[in-house]
């Protein structure tokens, strides 16, 4: 279960509205590389996940993709809030708002809607996995992309903390890859599922 | 930065630190040094948590706020400035 705790994981406050970097921003909530397809990714590939250490790191990670979430709509909403009708118009925020006025909705920057079709669960641990580092480096790199376009320090101290956070978690499920693949037999790690065919597993020396 | 952001700061960064820690732990079980270090900084941020508790309302949910409650009371993480 889940227990919700009232603050942000990361501070943020944004004095300044700017509605045309709120459009860009946009993509990490419900983008194709967004916090929102993490959490959806890691929270559910960790049932069928082998090994206590790959079960731990996915449930942990997933749930701080959560907090990841809540930092992107409150950058969102603090960048949106009290925007005039001229304001709106003049940043080209005018499509966004003719459908969701100043309501935060996960979509992608050019406006696609979040789709589940951004992320994979294939039930096979060393899949999902490469999909799971593959996964921080794109967030990496949209991240890199935003400060770039991005010149309000508030905003961007912010994204600096989250870019951080996609270099730490790849780094753990380089650690998961390999705690798993040696458990597994190293003249060739692709013969089996290692979700679905239990006995691939290396027995113990000593063991049956 | 108000007293309460000043606050609220201190305390996110060692659970932060510890958050950051347990990750670490969790592909690295064994590593005594890390749950130690992990350990301290979870103890650096309960007494702040009590007291930011304490000042400025909720962090979670709990029987014991008396005949208020308090948990639909100060602001919401996402709020800042006039907001709040």
């Amino acid at each position: 279960m889940f227990v919700y705790e009232k603050k942000l994981q990361y501070p943020i406050n944004i004095k300044t509205p700017n509605a045309k970097l709120a459009k860009v921003i946009m993509s990490q909530l419900g983008g194709p590389d967004g916090e929102l397809g993490a959490a959806l990714r890691y929270l559910n590939q960790r049932y069928t996940m082998p090994m206590p250490e790959l079960k731990a790191t996915l449930t942990d990670i997933g749930t701080e993709e959560l907090n990841h979430i809540e930092m992107i709509g409150t950058i969102l909403y603090q960048l949106t809030k009290n925007l005039t009708v001229e304001q709106i118009k003049a940043a080209g925020f005018d499509a966004y708002f003719v459908d969701h006025t100043l309501g935060v909705y996960p979509q992608s920057a050019g406006g696609v809607p979040f789709t589940t079709a951004y992320i994979a669960s294939k039930g096979d641990a060393i899949t999902d996995l490469h999909e799971d580092l593959a996964a921080e480096q794109k967030a990496r790199t949209t991240y890199d992309n935003i400060l770039r376009l991005a010149d309000d320090p508030d905003v961007k101290d912010a994204i600096r903390f989250l870019r951080e956070r996609e270099v730490v978690h790849y780094q753990r499920f380089g650690e998961n890859l390999r705690l798993l693949t040696d458990k597994l037999d190293e003249r060739n790690f692709y013969a089996f599922n290692p979700e679905f065919d239990k006995a691939c597993f290396k027995k113990k020396k000593g063991t049956q | 930065m108000t007293k309460r952001e000043a606050l609220l700061k201190k305390l996110s960064t060692y659970q932060f630190a510890a958050h950051d820690l347990q990750l670490f732990l969790d592909t690295h079980p064994g590593d005594e040094t890390t749950i130690e270090q992990m350990s301290r900084y979870l103890r650096l941020a309960e007494p702040l948590a009590e007291q930011y508790e304490e000042q400025y309302g909720s962090l979670t949910k709990r029987d014991d706020d008396g005949n208020n409650w308090n948990w639909i009371k100060a602001p919401w993480p996402w709020e800042n400035g006039e907001d709040c």
